[in-house]
């Protein structure tokens, strides 16, 4: 028996009676875990009831639905669209959706629309005290400031009002979206092919590893990876990665298209798969890398290292919002949902794949002690570490590259971004890619 | 016949070169149907960890591999939807296009540019028309339709091969006869296009299974399995993909088989006059 | 129940053509007009202006993309058309039984029932430097050093798009020929042609028709590919339709969709000259 399935049993049961409970005493406040209470005549028609989640394949995976059906009184329904289809689906078909799952930086294309979403009442989300201030503050818990390089998630958490098309500096009670998952990123090496420590981003543009790097073919977050190697190198020193200015996309660029004559670049990848077999095949040896690509590659007993950098990492985060269309009891489901979802299941079974949760502590109830100490606190694991589908995914002893939560999410250099440059951007990053 | 082509060199230096197509066509196939037996740990590439069926298992869970069970149904639905349009329809028009009529070349146009429009933006365009009337795109109209606008043109340009020279004779001497358009339809026309209607329809059939960029924006809330393939390659994806390619060609060379096969006992029982 | 004969094909066409004019015509408006909209602060802007065009026009980005995917088209074309005839012609003249012609087609069309993305990652493991070929000629002592240019390079895309876009060369082939009446083989035989003869003087003229349809499939494919020459070159060159969808996916509409008009008509002007060439309407008509 998994150490983590007896704990989401033990909770999991509760919490279930609990729900059933609520739907059936009307209005009435119940303790922790509940829903907000349904009106009696609203109990039946719950049933009928589906929340329509669309978001990236990454968060949106079919097994949190099948938990979340299992937990409420209603029905949640997932789509998972890669990112690119995913935006363009909301602006142009707001109602196929009622979750938006999107990653921040779009909600400062999303927002200023003002026909898409509708704000997040934060006195209806239970655990907003308790989600990690990098997003409530825009802070570290020991009051340092996060870099705002790129589009940090703070700076487009709130909003004036329940109409407002702007965003708001400083807290109040209505927020764009809640955070869900997030993580650092940074590059994946080859260390048995590399045979030294890799400890800057330069090294991505090192001709020691000439036609042996890749980087990401997704042009936004493709140039900040390329800006860190860059800057890190000394050629260019940027006011801000995350929204450069026409100077300095042309310059980045330019080096960019220089770095591929010379035929530095193995390949640029632009799905999952592509950066696994990369790495696995040795095609590549140092790239720019997702966590659980890193994790795939050595699954298959081939050595792979998602290497901590001096200069920190490139961060990104998904937010989940609720659509304009969204009124009456569908809203009022649609909050539950969002409290489900933060109330500790979504969180463990997504930290078995690297990822975090805006509210660890509620996760931490459904992980093992093991679990946590392994994926949170940077600790050797004590027995294998389980994937969210039962397989091994490290042998014990093992320890999470770049260590602690605050050791990795402390360090945080830039964030995925849009750049106000967006279209410039776009243009140049195609001229580089057919250079 | 016979005589003009018995068995001479070219057959052989022919034959040589379509099998050497057929392994260029299932070359790359066979990695796929070697890794689809990977053990439960193994990935998408060479070396495979352990022997084992694990990923055909996995295709039948909806865990994991993405909702493979929902999509498959939906895009094998919606395949054989465009298929049966497609042959209707390409058919009709491609037995309109034998005369000049008023408005033939613009249509003829239409399905020329119809064929080249970068499907995404027609993705864009239907999915931007269901929300001006709202109604909410779903696989069975707005893809259908989406679909359609890249099926049709192919339909109706093979069916330009399958009529070109098409001896219209038959058709006016079945209708001096006094046979009406519809029995000179299904008694003359038909099956002499026969081949051809068959061409058209695994066109529209594959094209269908296959397409990404126009139903991309036109599914609605399911996805067909090309879009669930796709959102799974951004994320962690597992050999079930290439176990769904192994159960896709077997299961396609079973039902080939089974059909030619019993076609084949039927013909022969009725006195072996299968030779053309 | 007769119908007049005059409106038959205007019946016969009506389904095709509403269809085309619904789901096709709709948004081709919708893109020319949206192509002349300004985009602001990430938004889509009604406006009538220039830009859009004057920025495609005088980027090099749009001639190093066209003739890329020129230089694509021809090779590919030049290929599958070469394959694509000989296959049809072993199918049609030398396959004797229906049933084996359509079995034998049927193994043809099979692959392309597995995803096209799949087909396409599992080139990798074959083209890749540690890969099978580079292993086998490695192992055949052919060459010491595995060849890079196997993939991620003009030749892998080029595999890959002829191993895509053959069939349709195949099937419009395949449909023509089996049009041509045998015993005019037979007579030109009898009359002392040669095989040759045969071939460039009875069987080309017949199918060019076929010809003519699978070029127009072959090249319109090339052109309008989304994301072959994006995987298969490794990301290294990108497609016109790719360039146009790192727009779209930041919801730059104004700027795609300029790209998108400017590529429906080379791309129709490139149908068209392959129609002045062969007048397939002609040859249905005859």
């Amino acid at each position: 028996m998994k150490p983590h399935k007896n704990s989401k049993h033990a909770s999991g049961l509760n919490r279930r009676k609990v729900l059933k409970g609520a739907a059936a005493t009307a209005g009435l406040a119940v303790g922790s875990g509940a829903v907000t209470g349904f009106p009696m005549v609203w109990a039946q028609a719950l049933k009928d009831i589906t929340i329509h989640h669309v978001g990236a394949p990454y968060s949106a995976i079919i097994d949190i639905a099948n938990q979340a059906n299992k937990d409420l009184p209603f029905k949640i329904e997932m789509q998972a669209l890669a990112h690119d289809a995913l935006r363009n689906r909301l602006v142009t078909q707001p109602k196929t959706v009622d979750i938006a799952d999107t990653e921040y930086f779009f909600l400062r294309q999303l927002i200023p629309r003002g026909d898409v979403l509708q704000p997040v009442d934060l006195d209806k989300f239970k655990y907003w005290d308790q989600v990690v201030p990098i997003f409530t503050k825009g802070e570290y818990p020991d009051g340092r400031k996060v870099s705002r390089q790129g589009v940090l998630p703070y700076e487009v958490q709130y909003l004036g009002g329940a109409d407002a098309k702007s965003f708001h500096d400083g807290p109040t009670k209505w927020a764009s979206g809640i955070p869900m998952i997030y993580n650092a990123d940074t590059l994946g090496i080859r260390p048995d092919l590399v045979k030294r420590e890799i400890h800057n981003w330069s090294e991505l543009l090192n001709p020691e590893f000439k036609g042996k790097t890749a980087i990401l073919d997704v042009p936004e977050i493709g140039i900040m990876d390329a800006a860190m190697a860059i800057e890190s190198r000394g050629d260019l020193k940027y006011a801000d990665k995350g929204n450069m200015t026409r100077e300095e996309i042309d310059k980045t660029i330019a080096i960019l298209i220089d770095a591929k004559k010379s035929g530095q670049f193995r390949a640029f990848w632009s799905t999952f798969d592509e950066s696994v077999n990369l790495m696995a095949s040795g095609e590549v040896v140092i790239q720019s890398m997702w966590s659980p690509a890193v994790a795939a590659v050595r699954s298959r007993g081939i050595p792979c290292y998602y290497a901590p950098l001096k200069e920190g990492y490139r961060a990104w985060a998904s937010s989940m919002s609720l659509m304009k269309h969204l009124d009456g009891i569908r809203l009022e489901a649609a909050y539950d949902y969002l409290n489900w979802y933060h109330s500790g299941w979504e969180g463990a079974f997504i930290a078995r794949q690297g990822y975090y949760s805006a509210v660890p502590e509620t996760a931490k109830k459904f992980m093992s002690e093991d679990e946590w100490g392994y994926w949170y606190e940077g600790k050797p694991a004590k027995g294998d570490i389980i994937d969210p589908y039962g397989n091994v995914m490290e042998k014990a002893g093992a320890v999470r590259d770049g260590g602690t939560f605050w050791e990795r999410m402390g360090n945080v250099a830039c964030w995925n971004t849009v750049m106000d440059e967006s279209r410039y951007m776009t243009r140049k990053w195609n001229e580089f890619v057919a250079a | 016949m016979a005589q003009y082509r018995k068995r001479s060199w070219t057959f052989y230096v022919l034959a040589t070169f379509f099998i050497l197509f057929v392994l260029f066509l299932y070359g790359p196939m066979l990695a796929i149907y070697i890794l689809s037996f990977q053990g439960p740990t193994g990935g998408l590439t060479f070396p495979l960890n352990g022997v084992s069926l694990h990923w055909f298992g996995a295709l039948f869970e909806q865990q994991r591999t993405g909702d493979f069970a929902g999509s498959f149904t939906r895009s094998i639905l919606l395949a054989f939807l465009v298929m049966i349009c497609t042959v209707t329809f390409s058919v009709m028009a491609g037995l309109a296009f034998r005369r000049r009529f008023f408005g033939s070349t613009a249509i003829f146009y239409m399905a020329v540019a119809s064929l080249v429009m970068p499907g995404l933006f027609l993705s864009l365009g239907i999915g931007l028309i269901f929300r001006v009337i709202d109604v909410p795109t779903n696989w069975y109209v707005s893809a259908l339709g989406a679909q359609l606008t890249w099926t049709l043109p192919f339909g109706l340009l093979i069916m330009f091969a399958v009529l070109s020279r098409f001896n219209r004779s038959y058709e006016e001497a079945a209708r001096d006869l006094g046979a009406t358009n519809r029995q000179t339809l299904q008694y003359i026309v038909l099956p002499i296009l026969f081949p051809g209607l068959i061409a058209v329809a695994l066109f529209g059939f594959t094209l269908s299974y296959d397409e990404f960029p126009r139903t991309l924006l036109t599914v609605g809330p399911g996805n067909t399995l090309p879009l669930e393939i796709y959102a799974m390659t951004t994320t962690v994806t597992s050999p079930a993909l290439y176990a769904l390619g192994t159960v896709t060609t077997v299961v396609s060379f079973a039902a080939i088989i089974l059909s030619l096969g019993s076609i084949a006992i039927i013909q022969w029982r009725r006195g072996g006059r299968f030779r053309k | 129940m007769k119908v007049p004969s005059s409106i038959v094909p205007y019946i016969q066409v009506a389904p095709l053509a509403l269809i085309l004019l619904v789901f096709f015509g709709i948004p081709l408006v919708t893109v020319v007009v949206v192509s002349f909209f300004d985009y602001v602060n990430f938004q889509t802007v009604p406006a009538f202006m220039l830009y859009n065009y004057e920025e495609v026009f005088t980027s090099g980005l749009t001639i190093t993309l066209y003739l890329t995917m020129l230089k694509y088209s021809v090779i590919v074309w030049l290929i599958t058309l070469f394959i694509g005839f000989n296959v049809a012609y072993f199918l049609v003249f030398h396959v004797q039984s229906l049933l084996w012609k359509i079995f034998l087609f049927l193994v043809c069309t099979v692959p392309f029932w597995t995803s096209n993305i799949i087909r396409m990652i599992s080139w990798i493991p074959v083209l890749g430097r540690n890969g099978l070929v580079n292993q086998m000629l490695i192992s055949l002592g052919l060459i010491d050093e595995p060849l890079d240019f196997l993939l991620f390079s003009d030749f892998s895309v080029i595999v890959a798009y002829v191993h895509l876009f053959t069939l349709f060369m195949v099937v419009t082939l395949f449909n023509s020929m089996a049009r041509i009446d045998p015993a005019i083989l037979e007579a030109a035989v009898d009359a002392g042609a040669s095989r040759w003869q045969v071939i460039t003087q009875i069987v080309i003229p017949l199918t060019k028709t076929g010809i003519a349809l699978g070029s127009i499939f072959v090249v319109t494919l090339v052109m309008g590919d989304f994301f072959v020459v994006k995987i298969m070159s490794g990301g290294q060159s990108s497609s016109a339709v790719y360039a146009m969808w790192n727009e779209i996916s930041m919801l730059q509409y104004p700027s795609a969709a300029a790209s998108a008009v400017i590529l429906l008509i080379v791309v129709v002007l490139m149908v068209v000259a392959i129609l002045r060439v062969v007048d397939v309407r002609k040859e249905l008509s005859g």
